[in-house]
């Protein structure tokens, strides 16, 4: 599903992200990314979604090559991909509702079937439709990031990648969080978490790919 | 738009005053064109003829300037049909005229100007081919006053473009920065675009449009305050101007240039928009 040959990263400045990292993630897997702050997480994510570029390497996305693929088939490929953020990247001035709407309109859905979507993506990640009407600010951080997920299911993406996605949240908010992903992840769809969280990830017993300075720890 | 109400107001209010501006200098030279057509269908030529020359002379001298190319009509004033014409004139200074002899009006011929040769510089040809006339002894036409005024008029007309080009780029300017404003008010929400897959497309055209009614509305407060304050002239203040610069048509911009204003409007706006995205940081 995601495969890395040899990848390396380096930013301006000779700021090295990733060296020589080569990976697999299989289709339908739940993986951890972990390591420090600086590790290279972000990068390898970012990489995915081709928000950045690596310097040298291959990466492989449904088996297509990410490196080739031309600016306007970009889109493309994110559509395949929900990406859930560690400060869930909500517009506040947005309704719960255009929240997850967004998605839909932006890749041209029906109009007619976009509310359906919407509430349906809401029941799955366990919102009671009341929330659909509220601002992202009045809900509490467990709520918002239950949006932030919603939003990233709702165009029903193969894979979900989430950086830090529990980062903001308090230990039972972070169990509640992990067992949506989980739940996700049963359904079928391919779940890349980045953490630093070393107790989640003895908790959840994934598998795990390990960063540090940039390359694959040992 | 409405989620930046005061910045968009305070940016279609500056384009507007532009475009006023704009619009209000192309009423000049729209109104000065028709006093000069105007005056130059007024236009007449007086060639004033050497004493002493026999009839026989004069009406050969007339059927050889009917011939003259440029030339509509010819009539002969004779010493002292001139003196009479004067008389009348000053009819009310009677005593004053009392003891005139007609030998001191000169005859003369007046000319009037086919209308297509009434412009300023084939009239000075015409005026300067009659001079060499042996029996003309002086000619005459409001030549000066209407090469000045077609030299002003011609001045406008090229100041028109040249302020036009200055205020097009002020406009692109405005528009650009309020774009870019926007845009940045809303980096969260295109880069959330972004990352789900929208298409370059969809996440800049809302930025043109914006671009582009902000020209257009501009434009269109411009053209009405103009509007407004032309008709205000007109019914006020007109009738005054007329009495020192003569009977005075006087016209608001056609149609055409109105559509061709809105138009410069919208696609200045567009290219403010294309400008601020192109400039503003990649998303």
């Amino acid at each position: 599903m995601i495969h890395f040959l040899q990848v390396d990263k380096t930013y301006p400045d000779d700021i090295k992200a990733l060296t020589k990292i080569s990976c697999k993630i299989e289709r339908g897997e739940f993986v951890f990314i972990t390591g420090p702050s600086g590790a290279g997480k972000t990068t390898l994510l970012k990489l995915i979604i081709r928000a950045e570029r690596q310097d040298r390497g291959e990466i492989l996305v449904n088996k297509r090559n990410i490196s080739r693929l031309k600016n306007s088939q970009v889109p493309l490929l994110r559509r395949e991909i929900g990406f859930v953020f560690q400060d869930f990247k909500l517009l506040h001035n947005k309704s719960v509702y255009d929240n997850i709407a967004l998605v839909l309109r932006a890749v041209g859905h029906n109009k007619k079937e976009i509310p359906k979507r919407v509430r349906h993506v809401l029941k799955t990640v366990g919102l009671e439709e009341w929330i659909l009407q509220q601002t992202p600010l009045k809900l509490s951080g467990g709520e918002q990031q239950r949006v932030a997920i919603a939003r990233a299911l709702v165009n029903t993406p193969a894979i979900v990648l989430a950086d830090e996605p529990t980062g903001n949240l308090d230990p039972e908010l972070t169990v509640e969080i992990m067992n949506l992903l989980e739940k996700v992840n049963a359904l079928g769809t391919t779940v890349v978490v980045a953490t630093h969280n070393t107790g989640l990830v003895a908790q959840y017993q994934k598998r795990i790919i390990p960063l540090y300075r940039g390359a694959l720890a040992a | 738009m409405k989620e930046n109400g005061p910045t968009h107001a305070l940016s279609i209010g500056t384009i507007a005053i532009a475009f006023f501006l704009f619009a209000a200098f192309l009423l000049f030279p729209l109104n000065f064109a028709s006093l000069l057509e105007a005056w130059e269908k007024k236009v007449q030529i007086i060639l004033y003829l050497k004493d002493g020359i026999d009839e026989k002379r004069i009406v050969r001298l007339t059927g050889d300037l009917e011939k003259e190319i440029g030339i509509l009509k010819v009539r002969y004033i004779s010493q002292r049909a001139a003196m009479e014409s004067f008389e009348q004139d000053l009819a009310g200074y009677g005593g004053a005229l009392k003891g005139l002899k007609a030998d001191i009006f000169p005859a003369s011929f007046e000319i009037t100007v086919e209308e297509g040769f009434r412009t300023p510089e084939q009239i000075r040809s015409l005026a300067s081919r009659l001079s060499t006339i042996p029996e003309a002894d002086e000619v005459q036409y409001g030549g000066v006053w209407l090469e000045r005024f077609s030299l002003l008029l011609y001045t406008l007309r090229w100041g028109v473009w040249v302020l036009g080009g200055i205020l097009v780029a002020i406009i692109i300017s405005v528009t650009a920065n309020t774009v870019r404003l926007t845009l940045y008010n809303k980096k969260g929400e295109i880069e959330i675009l972004k990352l789900v897959g929208a298409t370059d497309t969809f996440v800049k055209l809302p930025f043109y449009l914006e671009g582009g009614l902000q020209g257009l509305l501009g434009a269109g407060v411009a053209i009405l305050l103009l509007f407004a304050l032309f008709r205000m002239f007109s019914v006020t203040i007109a009738p005054y101007v007329s009495l020192f610069l003569g009977e005075m048509q006087l016209r608001f911009l056609p149609p055409s240039i109105i559509a061709w204003i809105l138009g410069v409007g919208v696609a200045s706006g567009f290219l403010g928009g294309l400008f601020s995205l192109r400039r503003a940081a990649r998303i």
